[in-house]
């Protein structure tokens, strides 16, 4: 019988010096007490092992049992006495045994464990191995180190639940193990307190272990999991670990340089940027989330200093910003990006900013989630952000802002949006009494020459261009009505013959070809000659990477119909903008006759 | 005392005092920010423009009610003056401090959180009441390396900086252990100060600087005149310099984005040059500010006509190869590796991109990756010698390396077998066969590094 096989070869070990164990002796008790538990005998091992005479063996012996007592751990249902029996086994070689060993045991179990059971064991050998861990003399801050790598790597295999039905039902046991490996990371933070508070402090190791950690579960689970406050869930799991977490970090002493000082020393010009530490890019979406954490969610909030100003801490936050945006992380990051910037009064930015390279950057990034991303949620999001951003900025930033933008956008309709914008400002300086340098007078003439003119000519796409045509020709429209020859505020008058120029005449030539082609398309098509011409203007249409079906010919007149009406509509703006012109000029020189 | 202001408590009374006698410190008189020293200073010094400086504080509302303070925190707070770091009362109330000085300063919405407030602490168009202390300043260190130390003597005008490429009239005088080797007005373009006798360090110092700017620039060799000294000046190997230089004007250079696709091309033949120049004459520092003036206006340049992107590209993979080729001479290997691998993007094949990047990865002892390219190098080029010789070279170290390895680690094993041995002395064998038998079982030991 098993037992009496283990109790054998436990009396032959009782008579031995602890030097003169064998491997074989090893290798003996090993398979009698796999044997035992295998065959339910637990009781009876347990009762061996706290047998005070046997304590030398155990001591020595006891860590090869951990792998046979996890197994028949899981195989034990939650009530069963043998299951109880075998979790003080555990706690009883956790006590007794070389922590050495034993520290190795159990690591080997956790790195072998995968799939659904990763939390049930990770968080049964917890406790066992903060015990030994805390028994260990040499290379504890390795092995600190060792344990937390090893249990977060294996966590990140698993998905992270994100409603409030999977964060309550915490199938795979995420939620509380989280929390669980902090309560083990705990005493390891307290002695890592206790030792800063010595004058002499030498042990950065185990520090740095512990910033490791807490890096890794910013990037898992917490960037990952939704954060916000639920209903009916008291202590939101994620909003507990994610305290957690910031505590530590707070204890340690590192919060402060990681939400702040990082940024002191980052000079706005990007080569530096580009070639900056591996380890900070690395770092960069568990930095985005602690920000997220602070500044969104307020988590250790209490603890941060209140005399930063706020166009500062928007510095700080727009680095990571401009990383989550790249990686289309969008929802907490926007969440960020506006919450930093709602501490700014409007108008407030300096321009200056605009010359930190994640200034001008990200307003461009999020030009490009508005025009590409395929979530229109998103797209009106980056189009509200935007807006923000655009109001914080003094006028010389708007200023700038907007030429950037003008420049880089490469869409019709964001550039519509920005000429729209600096109609609005126009107005302002025009209204108001306010420094209205940037928007009239000379800054804002050549700002025109951008916004009225036809990128290619009469020979621009007037279709493409539409949204930005109708916006310049109600810009220039606002400008001949509300600002008399006379006063000439923002100097439009002056500049008309250019306008005419490069605006107002090609654009009437570009009406005359293009309805004319148009019509003459129509006429085709109507003719019902469509294969000859039908390849030359209408091209096949991928909506979300598919193709669309081939357009029938009924669907073909309708578009180029549309096409004309757009037509028109340019057409009768441009009438009236010309007719304004006409009818003011003519009154001014009634006026000098 | 009387008992009505017994009652009031102690924030209110100092709120009180300086309302009725602090100094107005704003430089708009608009009583924005009242001061009253509580301790001066122990010294005269005050903090420049610029400075990092130490303080401790606390921070209360007008009701008294106390929202922030280092000393909870228990430590001092750090920021750069001046800079617009913090809350504006705090920039122009910590430049009038001197050292080890303790004062009171009241701050007006204006000049503090205004409207908006600070969620969640501090309400909207709240007054704030602080006690700061200066506990210590030290000079900005520009690059968190050391190696260039700015104080600023006058502040210049507004915010902007001369960037890489802009124009800039300076006054600079050049020491050296004490004694004055150069004093002249020049004017010379950002990251092209070498064509004037000026160190790098000047050059990058400058894109920190503004408009009027008087500074002292503390620079050590490396921003200096390196290793090779200055013999026009007298100047030898690894000199530590200081400069005062003052701005007096600039003209920026073109940002990426206010350059159309023609002007960038016909600049980045312009800058390609001028780097080519450099690096002949052994700046490479200066040669590689020119080259990636090339990259940064022309790698994320879209919607080019297929002629202008096959000259881009062509100026990109230049710039590339060159840059790695700079980065070999400066010693910076993983920078090197970098450019080659995106010249390589670009040209897959490229046989001198392959080559540097061998070249860089022996010098980074990665020899197998070594060997890699410049077997590559053979398959493009078999006739390239020089990359043959240099698969040798990488079989011979491989070999040196492991036989080295070898001779560490065996001696490494019996140190530790002796020392094992030693404290194993009481100790069991046994416990040590328990340790190997871990080992075997595949799991890293702790012990085996």
């Amino acid at each position: 019988m098993a037992v009496d096989e283990l109790q054998a070869i436990i009396q032959r070990c009782q008579i031995l010096e602890e030097a003169d164990f064998k491997g074989e002796d090893f290798n003996l008790f090993l398979v009698a007490g796999q044997k035992c538990l295998e065959d339910g005998y637990a009781a009876q091992l347990l009762e061996v092992i706290q047998n005070e005479k046997n304590k030398v063996i155990i001591k020595n012996m006891g860590w090869n049992l951990i792998s046979p007592l996890v197994r028949c751990i899981f195989m034990y249902k939650q009530e069963d006495d043998k299951r109880e029996h075998c979790l003080r086994i555990l706690d009883q070689l956790a006590q007794i045994c070389n922590p050495k060993e034993l520290f190795l045991g159990l690591l080997e179990q956790i790195e072998q464990t995968s799939g659904d059971q990763v939390c049930q064991t990770v968080m049964l050998l917890l406790q066992p191995l903060q015990t030994v861990l805390l028994k260990l003399q040499n290379k504890k801050a390795y092995s600190v180190g060792l344990s937390l790598a090893m249990i977060m790597n294996q966590l990140t295999s698993l998905p992270v639940p994100y409603t409030k039905q999977q964060i309550q039902e915490d199938k795979l046991g995420l939620c509380q193990c989280c929390n669980a490996v902090v309560d083990f990371a705990k005493p390891f933070v307290n002695e890592v307190v206790k030792n800063m508070e010595k004058s002499e402090y030498d042990d950065m190791e185990l520090k740095e272990e512990l910033l490791k950690f807490c890096m890794k579960s910013l990037k898992y689970p917490l960037l990952a999991a939704q954060l916000e406050q639920l209903e009916g869930i008291e202590e939101h799991p994620f909003r507990h670990f994610a305290t957690e977490i910031i505590d530590i970090l707070w204890n340690i002493r590192e919060l402060m340089p990681l939400v702040v000082l990082h940024h002191k020393g980052k000079s706005p010009c990007w080569e530096n940027q580009e070639f900056a530490d591996i380890e900070r890019k690395n770092s960069a979406d568990s930095l985005a989330c602690l920000s997220y954490l602070m500044f969104v969610q307020h988590f250790g909030i209490e603890c941060f200093p209140v005399v930063f100003s706020p166009a500062y801490l928007l510095l700080c936050n727009m680095t990571h910003i401009e990383v989550l945006l790249k990686r289309y992380s969008l929802w907490d990051l926007q969440d960020l990006f506006e919450s930093s910037l709602l501490r700014m009064e409007d108008n407030s930015l300096l321009h200056d900013y605009l010359e930190f390279r994640d200034f001008i950057n990200v307003p461009q990034d999020l030009v490009k989630i508005m025009t590409l991303c395929p979530m229109e949620h998103l797209r009106k999001k980056s189009l509200s952000i935007l807006q923000l951003f655009i109001d914080k900025f003094d006028t010389e930033g708007k200023y700038t802002l907007f030429r950037c933008l003008l420049k880089t956008s490469n869409h019709a309709g964001v550039e519509g949006y920005i000429i729209k914008n600096i109609k609005d400002q126009i107005h302002l300086s025009l209204t108001k009494e306010y420094d209205n340098m940037w928007f009239t007078g000379h800054h804002l003439i050549s700002l025109l020459d951008l916004v009225l003119s036809l990128p290619e000519g009469a020979e621009t796409d007037l279709l493409q261009n539409s949204d930005r045509i109708m916006a310049s020709l109600n810009l220039l429209r606002y400008l001949v009505i509300k600002d008399c020859e006379s006063d000439n505020q923002t100097g439009v008058w002056t500049t008309l013959t250019k306008i005419e120029q490069n605006f107002l005449k090609p654009l009437r030539v570009g009406l005359n070809m293009s309805k004319a082609h148009y019509e003459a398309e129509i006429k085709n098509k109507k003719e019902n000659r469509k294969e000859a011409h039908s390849s030359n203007t209408v091209c096949s249409v991928t909506v979300s990477g598919e193709k669309m079906p081939a357009m029938t010919t009924g669907m073909q007149l309708q578009v180029l119909h549309s096409a004309l009406f757009t037509f028109d509509l340019i057409e009768s703006v441009l009438a009236r903008v010309e007719e304004l012109i006409e009818v003011k000029i003519k009154a001014v020189m009634d006026e000098n006759s | 005392m009387t008992t009505d202001e017994a009652t009031k408590s102690e924030g209110e009374v100092q709120a009180l005092a300086l309302t009725e006698r602090g100094e107005d410190i704003t430089p708009a008189q608009d009583r924005g920010v009242l001061k009253i020293i509580k301790r001066p200073g122990s010294e005269d010094e005050s903090p420049m423009i610029g400075d990092k400086v130490y303080v401790h504080y606390k921070g209360k509302l007008a009701n008294g009610k106390k929202f922030d303070s280092s000393r909870d925190r228990n430590e001092p707070f750090v920021f750069s003056l001046g800079k617009g770091q913090v809350i504006k009362a705090w920039d122009i109330g910590v430049a009038t401090m001197k050292k080890g000085e303790i004062c009171y300063l009241l701050c007006k919405p204006d000049y503090a959180y205004g409207s908006a407030g600070s969620a969640p602490k501090i309400p909207s168009n709240a007054t704030l009441f602080f006690e700061v202390e200066l506990l210590d300043f030290k000079g900005e260190d520009l690059f968190e390396d050391g190696g260039i130390i700015r104080r600023i003597k006058r502040k210049g005008e507004g915010y902007s900086n001369p960037n890489e490429g802009a124009t800039v009239e300076i006054h600079l005088e050049g020491f050296c252990g004490g004694s004055r080797f150069d004093c002249k007005d020049v004017k010379f373009i950002v990251g092209e100060g070498e064509d004037h006798d000026i160190p790098i360090g000047i050059d990058k110092a400058l894109e920190k600087m503004q408009r009027g700017e008087h500074c002292i620039l503390y620079l050590s060799p490396r921003y200096g005149f390196g290793e090779a000294g200055k013999p026009k000046y007298g100047i030898q190997a690894n000199a530590e310099l200081v400069y005062e230089v003052t701005l007096k004007s600039f003209e920026k250079a073109k940002e990426s984005w206010e350059m159309d696709t023609k002007e960038k091309l016909e600049q980045a033949a312009v800058v390609k040059e001028k780097g080519t120049m450099y690096f002949k004459e052994g700046k490479y520092l200066q040669a590689v500010i020119q080259y990636g003036k090339i990259v940064s206006w022309l790698e994320m340049e879209y919607g080019l006509s297929e002629k202008e992107s096959k000259a881009s590209d062509s100026f990109l993979l230049a710039a590339f190869l060159n840059l790695a080729m700079c980065y070999l001479k400066l010693r910076e290997y993983a920078k090197a590796v970098e450019c080659c691998d995106k010249a390589l993007g670009l040209d897959q094949d490229n046989e001198k991109g392959l080559y540097r990047r061998g070249e860089a990865r022996l010098l980074m002892n990665e020899f197998e990756l070594a060997k890699c390219d410049f077997q590559k190098v053979l398959e493009v080029n078999p006739q390239n010698k020089a990359a043959k010789s240099q698969i040798s070279v990488c079989q011979k170290k491989t070999k040196e390396h492991n036989d080295r390895d070898r001779r560490i680690y065996a001696n490494m094993f019996t140190k530790f077998a002796e020392r094992d041995a030693k404290e194993a002395a009481s100790k069991s064998r046994v416990g040590r066969a328990a340790e190997k038998a871990a080992c075997e079982k595949g799991l890293k030991t702790p012990g085996a590094e």
